[in-house]
């Protein structure tokens, strides 16, 4: 946590932009290029001026020039409403000493929130905690710091469902969900291949543990946190089966993502957030915005 | 050395032998990681780890059995007793005000005393003597107190109970002047509780013959001085001061010393402290202790009620002086009008009325002996001075000074073994 309120991730993030991977339908000006012909400065082409159209768009030097009544069209920019679904559950507080996937979930979560803010997106967040928050996508100051605070106050555990999360989200045009997909991933999975495929963007933030990937060798017996029923001994004998189950389901899972047409990038715990969110959000530099 | 519960100790003993049994039989699982991933390890039976015998597990268990052995040790309750006696003595030595000097109480009470045996000082309240007995007697000093042998008779028998199991009898001797004072109304049914006969001896008592020296301050012409015995209106430094007006607070802390009684017998109609007006009347008598005064007496105040001692009152019960103690010694306020007509101040039972009122604080005493009769009763008719010890009951909380100790090292085990578990955990 000492990484959400010391500033840092924050000012390595100044500056970085998240683009809309596709233009626009927002009806609210903002950074992303629309598909709306509207009236922003940015010239696009003359059309013929037909009955019904505003005469405040008339360009009249061009009258003047050719006496052709035209209207000038332009690109409009939009906003986009951005949700990040963040999982909470007792799966997300591990290890137990260090809490190290709760931490970068809740990092990367923040930073994707000021880097939406950032490029005026109304943006929110719903953390699946024992009992739910939800912020709506806002965009007014002090979004961040509400943000900050909602991630401080949560406390990780139980076993709630994101799926409802991520449904209660389908009016933003873009989403993240930073989990470890342990949870209800199946029906999280169908929800986000509905949102992607009404046109919203989906981000999926894989978020592991390394003690996950390499539980170490001595003999014990694992138990699931969100199913304490659920025991099995891991050995030296059982490790590299383990290793191999692992991996074929964080295969399949990434490819799950990926054919739906989700952006899904797997991040290790121990990744520093700031440089988790630039992968995410793809382009770094200001002069790619809106490409 | 021997235990008074021994039963905790069998309880600990039989705990002790399960632990070890179950150190060396118990299997134990490996340990439990929550693993968010555990899904993904195969699924498989989960065996049972056979407990390894290593050298931080048998110091492990070494701990555990003393903890077991120490804590049942200490409720067991052990105590070491001295070789046992054929006889112990308690002594019961009177330091009371009926005594006429400590010397020969002193001398007596060496003559029996012996190595081991109880001394116990006593007046009103009684102390058992913690040392030996025979060494502390020559400091000994008496108090002004009154003696109370039923007080002593109660230490006695608790004495008794707690050395039941050191001596195969007891006996118990009295030394005191045995003024009638001393004993009232719980003494005979004591001493029936003492299971042998009580061997007394009779030190010199104080006499009262002599009136106590007052210092009065009145006028010559004051009617009070009448009352008093010539040789106690003149100026000196007696233990009692009658005063014809308020107490100053020069005369409050000299009340307060060893002895002394202040008498505060306003000669105005000044209002002392503990007192309030009230509309005057005439009271036929007053009564102060065994005199009774009849005339008629004016009454202009009335007291407030506090906890002081009454020692005069009108004949109607409500009190005509009161006394209150003050450090060592009391403050007595009398609120009798001294009639300056008439020829009642000298008469004698007025004086006795004066010499009541100007008694020693606490009232007068009876320091008149014991008579035969009495002291036979208070004796007992048993054949033998030798009271059995078996005869006498089991303390309820014998003294085990090993119990806290043991206590202690238990609380240490347990500290330790946290310790050495949490080592072994990792």
């Amino acid at each position: 946590m000492h990484e959400l309120t010391s500033g840092a991730l924050l000012d390595a993030l100044r500056g970085v932009h998240w683009p809309a991977r596709r233009m626009s339908r927002g009806a609210f000006q903002g950074g992303h290029r629309s598909r709306r012909v509207g009236a922003s400065p940015e010239f696009m082409e003359y059309r013929p001026y037909r009955q019904g159209d505003d005469p405040g768009r008339i360009d009249w030097k061009l009258f003047g020039r050719t006496e052709r009544v035209a209207v000038r069209l332009s690109h409009d920019d939009s906003s986009l409403r951005t949700m990040i679904v963040l999982d909470a559950s007792a799966s997300m507080a591990f290890p137990a000493g260090t809490l190290a996937k709760w931490n970068a979930a809740a990092a990367i979560a923040l930073g994707l929130t000021a880097v939406a803010h950032g490029d005026n997106d109304p943006v929110g967040i719903s953390i699946a905690t024992a009992t739910p928050r939800v912020l709506p996508p806002r965009t007014r100051r002090g979004t961040v710091s509400d943000v900050l605070r909602a991630l401080l106050d949560a406390v990780p555990g139980g076993s709630s469902p994101l799926a409802p999360l991520l449904a209660a989200a389908r009016t933003s045009r873009r989403v993240a969900i930073i989990s470890d997909f342990l949870g209800d991933a199946d029906a999280l999975h169908a929800v986000a291949r509905e949102m992607l495929a009404g046109g919203a963007e989906v981000f999926a933030v894989h978020v592991i543990a390394a003690e996950e990937l390499e539980p170490g060798e001595a003999p014990r017996v694992v138990t699931d946190p969100e199913d304490p029923a659920l025991r099995r001994p891991l050995g030296p004998a059982e490790l590299d089966l383990y290793r191999e189950n692992f991996a074929r389901w964080r295969s399949a899972l990434a490819a799950g993502w990926r054919g739906a047409g989700a952006v899904y990038h797997e991040v290790a715990a121990a990744d520093p957030a700031d440089r988790v969110v630039r992968r995410v959000t793809g382009l770094t530099e200001p002069a790619n915005r809106g490409s | 050395m021997s235990f008074l519960l021994p039963g905790f100790l069998a309880a600990a003993g039989a705990i002790a032998s399960a632990v070890v049994i179950l150190h060396f039989i118990v299997s134990r699982e490996p340990d439990l990681l929550r693993l968010p991933t555990a899904r993904f390890a195969p699924e498989r039976a989960i065996q049972a780890r056979a407990r390894a015998l290593e050298p931080s597990d048998l110091l492990l268990l070494a701990i555990r059995v003393a903890l077991v052995l120490a804590a049942g040790a200490a409720l067991a309750r052990p105590v070491v007793s001295p070789p046992r006696r054929d006889l112990i003595r308690i002594v019961l030595l009177d330091r009371s005000r009926g005594a006429v000097t400590a010397r020969e109480a002193v001398d007596s009470a060496r003559g029996v005393l012996g190595p081991r045996d109880i001394l116990i000082l006593f007046d009103s309240a009684a102390t058992v003597v913690a040392s030996d007995g025979a060494d502390s007697l020559s400091r000994l000093s008496l108090s002004e107190r009154q003696g109370r042998l039923s007080t002593a008779l109660i230490s006695g028998l608790r004495s008794a109970s707690q050395v039941r199991n050191q001596a195969d009898s007891i006996e118990l001797v009295v030394i005191s002047p045995l003024a009638a004072e001393e004993i009232d109304a719980a003494t005979d049914s004591l001493r029936n509780l003492w299971p042998a006969q009580i061997r007394f001896i009779r030190t010199t008592a104080r006499s009262d013959s002599a009136a106590p020296v007052v210092t009065f301050d009145g006028s010559l012409e004051d009617p009070l001085r009448l009352a008093l015995p010539v040789a106690s209106t003149l100026p000196g430094v007696g233990a009692t001061r009658l005063i014809r007006r308020l107490a100053s607070t020069a005369d409050s802390v000299w009340a307060a010393g060893a002895g002394h009684v202040l008498v505060v017998w306003p000669a105005s109609r000044e209002i002392p402290e503990g007192w309030v007006p009230r509309a005057g009347d005439t009271v036929g008598a007053v009564v102060a202790g065994r005199v009774v005064v009849v005339a008629p007496f004016t009454r202009r105040l009335a007291s407030v009620p506090r906890n002081d001692r009454v020692v005069a009152r009108w004949v109607d019960g409500a009190p005509a002086a009161v006394e209150a103690a003050r450090g060592d010694g009391c403050i007595r306020t009398v609120t009798i009008e001294v009639p300056a007509i008439g020829d009642l101040v000298l008469e004698t039972r007025f004086a006795q009325l004066v010499a009541s009122l100007t008694g020693p604080c606490g009232g007068e005493t009876a320091s008149a002996p014991l008579d035969d009769v009495t002291m036979a009763r208070l004796a007992g008719s048993f054949g033998s001075r030798r009271a059995p010890a078996a005869g006498f009951a089991q303390p309820d909380q014998a003294a085990s000074p090993w119990a806290r100790w043991l206590l202690l090292l238990a609380a240490v085990l347990a500290a330790a073994e946290m310790l050495l578990r949490r080592r072994i955990a990792r």
